[in-house]
């Protein structure tokens, strides 16, 4: 028998790949009224057990499959952040799912091919592992999007995904030919190495350019970003919950793996691009969502303009930028969940509602959850001491030090405009007269989630270093490499 | 005194500890719930006067508590003079408000609610001014924004209450954040987040090229917290609340916190013209118009809101001129603002309460019913005034002497003529409250009985007043606070000052009485003036920022419209335009070196065929709608592109390429047949014209960057120099192009063959739902009956392929088995035997067809894979990698001796792979045709059932002779 390659970096995914498969046969097996349950059930185990696995694979550099697979402490951290992403929008999902009569098994194995796909993104570390890993998600994100067959919206922001989503693809396609014509490789470490930042030849650059403008739309940076108020309103809600959160982090860590690692001496040539998608991102993301009368919508536009505070940390390029990228990621994901948490939960006698009027009246009606949402917009506006600012706090402050003032001050701008459709939900919910008062919050779990992202975000300035410990480490771990 | 210092985060916690109890207390009374509030509150002030010797000795006070270590974070307090100050104010005019509000609240407003907000506010407030660290500052400031809109939205049932509170939290929140920027670019500049060090740092600061964005972000958050212009107009708005909340933050504590952290940032940011015109020139418009708005208010709480804008403005004024002398009179003007201001906002609570109406045109006279309210209120106007003997004529003097010496922008008269105009009608509403509701005669149509209220209600005022008249009295009881204020805002030594009431002949004495026999003046005339103002067009704030709110909210509609209508193309177009940009972009920013290659000669007859794949490609474009001779187009492209590769010496892309060629041309060709003939007309020429140049210049910038890679060379050897050394000695072919599909690569070509087998399945098992589904019933409703060949299976079709069969699968396996050293191949192979059944298919008819054939298509698929998949197990026995080959040469006679590799069964498998899944998408689509009222035929020559009526005879004939074979 011949020596297998060293794989056991890569247990996690190894074990979710079975997993899902051998979900795939249960689903079909198991009777049809039990089936969705008893997969999402197993499917909430594997990814836990995953990240369970992803904690003991542990961090400290390790190469997998010949070098094309990579774990670092940067990898734990995006790893774990993502299962949570999927577990809770797994758990979310339940109510809606079986009363939406979308509960066919397929969707939770989706979710965790999807997932599968992130682990990989962010483990990648060759530009061949990197396609695989984004299309097995992205593949796996169209379906999921389109999964309510019977209603337009989704099947038509599926379709929509599919073709823009093809079309980046292919676009990052023609990005890594060329990298690869004009360097040699395709391999993370050796791109580095012979990539040093002197006579960059034209190609390459166009190679990086292109590779960013995809990257750009998987984690929906303007103006690649069109996709993403159609898809965000037109998903059922559970998909879009989803959408928000794990593949957003797993594209971005995607982003700054690709960026910082390879093409990290090469940050004159494209810091400069990074730079205008993420003031274009901010800038459209505080315009643009004043005007939304759909919270789903809202909420796309508000997940724009979040990412590009996120790419301000890219833009600086450095270490302490890397961080403030990390530690915004983590908080975006408690408070996106949390606010998730709350749509879902926006129910009037067994019918979803959507619109930010709907929530008119919250405070009196259902107070719990208007405090809770309360604090999650505070936090999405960015003030403190809500978790929000921090995370904002630490770009700017990477941004500022990096001498990108310009880029900072259009952030204060726009962040400033933001704050005032995240107010006015909170104007809308303890001011307006009520209207019809929402049902009861359907699951446990939804109701946990609320509560524990509300509490976290509200909370989370009196132990910080719970977070930025494992940021620092992690952005230590990619540049220490 | 690191001992004391450690009472500092206690008085900053104790009002968010005691915040949990009145709430739940309440059920215990309403006298222990306000007992509850109060306690935390007394307790505050008691460790605050423990701390206050030392500092009014100078010193400051300090404590630190690890937070975020490594970023140098850290929970820092202290107190100094300023501190001292405000915390003071804010603690001692809470006590009293919480003593007012246990009598001014009604036994229906839930009190529990209303005294934990207030200490929430409280503690955000004490919070703030003994902060040492911005982000903590920060923290506790947008505390006050949270809390102070619960306070002023207490009052839930009425529509003006939210409506300014929705006012207040938009701009004082934007405001704030705003602040937050500014403030953390300060502590970059400096290096440190903590204010004790910043304030060191004044020449780093004023000399760093951010100086002017983080002043004028920090400002714009002091000016909408203390509401200057032009963000005064929350202020007014947020009067909707109960008194208490309208005392305590509008008069005493929040609207001061800006002012605060312009004194606390007053070493470092001013004394520059940048600061002098900014901050002086806001706080004297803010001056002038509150007085003046404030005169023509007939709502007592109004009046008094904008008395307070203008206040504030007089004392934001006083920060901005930058003198250390004018730091120390807007210190002592902010004490005695605070005294008198909380004093009237009570006794205007006082008349609401008793009279049941704020509006002075309905009040009047109330000097004889309520006496002990008249004599308080009257001692805070007259203050409020400037009248001598009483604290407001102290500071005013000292104001008015700054302005006096003020020049601003050359000119020496503007600022002290504007600051004796704002207390001149300064003066005027002082009055006016006075007149207007106390005296004059006693009104009859009161809605209830007015009369002084319980001696817990007047206290509270009574004891401010009581302040008013001490200091206005003897004004030396309040200088030591004053100097150690004034000594901590200035950040060092002060100026010789003395707190007196008798300063000599000087210019402010005059400019004071100018105001106040005007004020008395303009009030006489107020009958006459007010219907004017009432008239007089003018810009009402609020209507601006619900302007402002919808505009914004139509250029977001506009915005979102333009980019989000949902439409694909649209999209598609953003991208393509932002790529093609960002590669224009990329392209000026690299080196590109010079060409190495010369670029080939260019012969006629490949010029010829480069011009026809231009045309075709035109054509293409010109004719989309016509779906069959774009198909037709689409094949010339096809052969050009197979031609091409011949031209190149690449037989075998060049015959692999025409057979995929063949081949997809003919599925899609029957494929047409269930789609109209022409496709619709979907756009407008204008849409059509943008497609166009977006498509030319993405199609022009993809080719310029081919063509200039093509004349570089890449950055490495290419790879086929490698295949060519090792294609025979390791694969044992000479055909490199076969041995790297089955060998080198194989494992490619085995994921490749399982991918086409899945997509056969996928279009049989699509085309199968399809057809149960309204798909289906489509088909199955014959509005696709269009006109058919009369000839259904030509019998010359029919002939010749039965002819070329033998001969197409003979050439098939020459092909195959000439692939691994000559062109060819399994999978050329594969579709040359494709093309032939599908041949037979076409000629014979389907069903005739697919009853002579045997292997089902499935079958077949499995086969290929499987057949691919055992020869890569197979190396494993040989001890060698997955799909490692090996060869050997055989002799069967009466052959030739020729080569027998592994590999020939892998290709093998793609050959029946590539077969079988060529011939399932045929099936499908011929599942689809008989659904669609094909007739099936049962003989190989068929002519049309429309004709069979003539053919009949023949027919049957035809029948039985095929029953009988």
């Amino acid at each position: 028998m011949t020596e297998l390659p060293v794989m056991m970096p890569a247990s996690p995914e190894i074990f979710l790949a079975c997993a899902a498969m051998a979900m795939m046969m249960v689903g079909v097996f198991v009777k049809a009224e039990n089936a969705y349950r008893v997969v999402s059930t197993l499917a909430i185990v594997a990814l836990v057990f995953a990240g369970g696995l992803v904690l003991h694979v542990g961090g400290g550099r390790q190469e997998a499959l010949f070098g094309f697979f990579v774990v670092d402490d940067f990898a734990v951290f995006m790893k774990v952040l993502i299962l949570i992403g999927s577990v809770v929008a797994l758990i979310m999902s339940e109510g809606y799912v079986q009363r939406e009569k979308m509960d066919r098994f397929e969707f939770p194995i989706l979710v965790t091919f999807a997932t599968l796909g992130m682990l990989m993104m962010v483990s990648a570390n060759d530009l061949l592992s990197l396609y695989i890993g984004l299309e097995l998600q992205s593949l796996s994100l169209y379906v999921v999007a389109s999964f309510q067959r019977d209603s337009i919206r989704s099947t038509e922001s599926g379709l929509k995904y599919f073709v823009l989503g093809a079309l980046s693809s292919g676009l990052l396609l023609y990005g890594c030919s060329l990298i690869y014509g004009f360097s040699g490789t395709t391999q993370f470490d050796t791109l580095a190495l012979a990539l040093t930042g002197d006579d960059t030849s034209k190609g390459l650059i166009v190679g990086i350019v292109f590779l960013i403008a995809a990257l750009a739309f998987k984690v929906s940076a303007v103006p690649f970003h069109m996709w993403t108020p159609d898809v965000y309103e037109g998903a059922p809600t559970p998909v879009t919950a989803f959408f928000a959160v794990a593949p957003k982090i797993a594209a971005m860590a995607l982003f700054l793996r690709t960026m910082l690692g390879p093409f990290g001496d090469l940050v004159a040539d494209w810091g400069q691009i990074i730079w205008l998608v993420s003031v274009a991102s901010m800038l459209l993301g505080a315009f643009a969502a004043i005007a939304q009368s759909n919270i789903k919508r809202l909420m796309a536009y508000s997940s724009i303009g979040h990412i590009g505070y996120a790419l301000m940390g890219l833009a600086a390029g450095n270490e302490e930028g890397l961080k403030g990228v990390l530690i915004y990621l983590a908080i975006y994901l408690i408070m996106n969940v949390g606010v998730f948490a709350c749509i879902l939960s926006m129910k009037v006698q067994n019918r979803m509602v959507e619109n930010i009027t709907d929530l008119a009246g919250l405070g009196k009606s259902n107070p719990a959850m208007a405090v809770l949402l309360m604090v999650l917009m505070f936090s999405m506006a960015g003030i403190p001491p809500m978790a929000g600012f921090f995370g904002k706090f630490f770009v700017f402050m990477a941004a500022l030090n990096a001498e990108l003032y310009a880029l900072a001050i259009i952030g204060a701008v726009s962040s400033v405009v933001g704050a005032f459709y995240y107010l006015r939900i909170i104007k809308i919910m303890y001011f307006d007269e009520p209207v019809e008062a929402f049902d009861k919050v359907e699951t446990m779990g939804l109701r946990g989630v609320m509560i524990v992202s509300g509490l976290l975000t509200a909370v989370l300035f009196i132990y910080l270093p719970g977070i930025t410990d494992p940021a620092t480490a992690a952005a230590a771990s990619l540049f220490g490499g | 005194m690191e001992s004391i210092g450690t009472f500092l985060p206690l008085i900053a916690m104790m009002p968010f500890v005691g915040a949990l109890f009145p709430g739940l207390m309440i059920q215990a009374g309403r006298n222990v719930c306000a007992m509850t509030a109060a306690v935390p509150t007394i307790l505050a002030i008691i460790m605050l006067t423990i701390c206050a010797p030392a500092v009014l000795d100078g010193e400051v006070l300090q404590f630190s508590l690890p937070w975020l270590p490594s970023l140098g974070l850290n929970v820092n307090f202290f107190l100094d003079g300023l501190g001292l100050l405000f915390a003071g104010l804010i603690l001692g005019i809470g006590i009293l408000i919480i003593l007012y509000a246990r009598f001014y609240l009604s036994r229906q407003d839930p009190m529990g609610q209303f005294y934990t907000y207030l200490l929430l506010f409280q503690g955000a407030m004490v919070g703030i001014v003994l902060s040492d660290n911005i982000l903590l500052l920060l923290i506790f400031w947008e505390l006050t924004s949270l809390s102070s809109f619960l306070l002023i939205g207490y009052w839930k049932h009425l529509p003006e209450g939210r409506q300014g509170a929705r006012m207040a939290l938009t701009v004082t929140g934007m405001g704030g954040l705003a602040m937050i920027a500014g403030m953390l670019i300060l502590g970059n500049i400096v290096g440190s987040y903590d204010l004790t060090v910043i304030l060191e740092n004044k020449d780093a600061i004023q000399a760093s090229p951010l100086y002017l964005p983080a002043l004028l972000l920090i400002l714009v958050g002091c000016f909408a917290k203390s509401a200057q212009f032009p963000f005064h107009f929350w202020l007014p708005h947020a009067m909707a609340a109960p008194t208490p909340v309208s005392a305590y933050l509008h008069s005493a504590t929040m609207v001061k916190a800006g002012l605060f952290l312009m004194a606390r940032m007053w070493p470092v940011l001013a004394g520059t013209p940048e600061w002098f015109y900014i901050v002086a020139t806001t706080g004297l418009i803010t001056m002038v118009l509150g007085a003046v708005i404030a005169l023509f208010k007939d709502d007592l709480k109004a009046l008094l809101a904008f008395s307070t804008v203008s206040h504030l403005g007089l004392i934001t004024m006083l920060l901005g001129f930058g003198t250390p002398l004018a730091a120390v009179a807007a210190v002592f003007h902010i004490i005695n603002h605070a005294t008198f201001k909380a004093a009237l906002f009570m006794t205007a609570g006082i008349v609401d309460h008793e009279a049941h109406t704020r509006d002075i045109k309905r009040l009047g006279g109330l000097r004889h019913l309520m006496p002990i309210t008249f004599l308080i209120a009257m001692l805070a106007a007259l203050s409020m005034a400037g009248i001598p003997l009483l604290n407001g004529f102290l500071s005013k003097e000292m104001m008015l002497e700054e302005a006096a010496h003020t020049v601003w922008a050359g000119s020496p008269w503007l600022v002290p003529a504007l600051a004796t105009l704002g207390a001149l009608f300064s003066v005027a509403y002082s009055f006016r409250y006075i007149v207007h509701v106390f005296l004059g005669d006693v009104r009859q149509d009161y809605p209830s009985k007015p009369h002084d209220p319980d001696f817990g209600m007047w206290a509270a005022p009574g004891f401010l007043v009581l302040l008013v008249v001490l200091i206005g009295v003897l004004p030396a009881v309040a200088e030591p606070l004053v100097r150690t204020t004034a000594g901590a805002v200035v950040g060092g030594e002060l100026p010789y000052f003395s707190l007196k009431i008798w300063h000599g002949l000087t210019p402010a004495l005059f400019m004071s009485a100018i105001a106040v026999a005007g004020g008395a003046l303009v009030l006489s005339i107020h009958s006459v003036l007010a219907p004017r103002w009432d008239a007089a067009p003018r810009p009402e704030a609020k209507q601006i920022f619900d302007a402002i709110a919808r505009t914004a909210t139509v250029f977001s509609r506009w915005l979102t419209d333009m980019l989000h209508n949902g439409s694909l193309s649209r999209f598609a177009a953003i991208f393509a335009v932002a790529v093609i940009a960002a590669g224009l972009f990329a392209w000026t920013g690299g080196e590109a070196g010079p060409p190495v290659r010369e670029p080939l000669e260019i012969a006629a007859v490949p010029a010829i065929a480069w011009a026809l794949l231009v045309l075709c490609s035109l054509g293409m474009l010109v004719f989309h709608r016509n779906r069959l001779l774009v198909l037709i187009l689409m094949g010339v492209v096809g052969l050009i592109v197979s031609l091409a590769f011949i031209y190149f010496s690449a037989p075998d892309l060049a015959l692999t390429q025409i057979s995929v060629e063949v081949v997809t041309i003919i599925l899609l060709l029957l494929a047409l047949n269930f789609l109209p003939k022409v496709s619709p007309k979907e756009s407008s020429p204008g849409r059509r014209l943008r497609d166009g140049v977006v498509a030319g210049a993405g199609g022009l910038a993809v080719a310029g960057l081919t063509y200039a890679i093509l004349l570089g060379d890449f950055a490495q050897e290419s790879i086929s120099a490698f295949h060519l050394e090792n294609s025979y000695s390791g694969g044992g072919g000479t055909n490199v192009v076969n041995v790297i599909l089955v060998d080198f690569r194989g494992y490619d070509t085995f994921g490749e063959i399982i991918v086409l087998g899945i997509a056969a399945l996928v279009i049989y098992a699509l085309s199968q739902s399809v057809l149960g589904g309204a798909g289906g019933r489509w088909l199955a409703s014959g509005e696709l009956d269009s006109k058919k060949a009369g000839d259904r299976h030509p019998l010359m079709m029919v002939i010749a392929s039965r002819v070329m069969m033998p001969i197409a699968l003979m050439a098939g396996v020459y092909i195959f088995l000439r692939g691994h050293n000559e062109p060819g191949g399994g999978f050329i192979a594969g579709l040359v035997v494709a093309i032939a059944l599908v041949m037979q298919y076409m000629a014979s008819g389907f069903a005739w067809a697919v009853a002579r054939q045997r292997v089902p298509y499935h079958t077949t698929i499995a086969l290929g894979v499987m057949a691919a998949c055992f020869t890569g197990v197979g190396a494993w026995f040989a001890g060698r990698p997955f799909l490692t080959s090996d060869f050997g040469y055989v002799t069967i006679p009466p052959l030739e001796k020729f080569e027998l590799a592994t590999a020939m069964a892998f290709d093998i498998g793609v050959f029946l792979c590539v077969i079988g899944a060529v011939m399932l998408a045929l099936d499908s689509l011929s599942s689809m045709a008989r659904r669609a009222g094909e007739t099936v035929n049962q003989l190989p020559m068929d002519i049309d059932p429309a004709r069979r009526s003539v053919a009949n005879a023949t027919d049957k004939m035809a029948v039985a002779a095929g029953k009988e074979a």
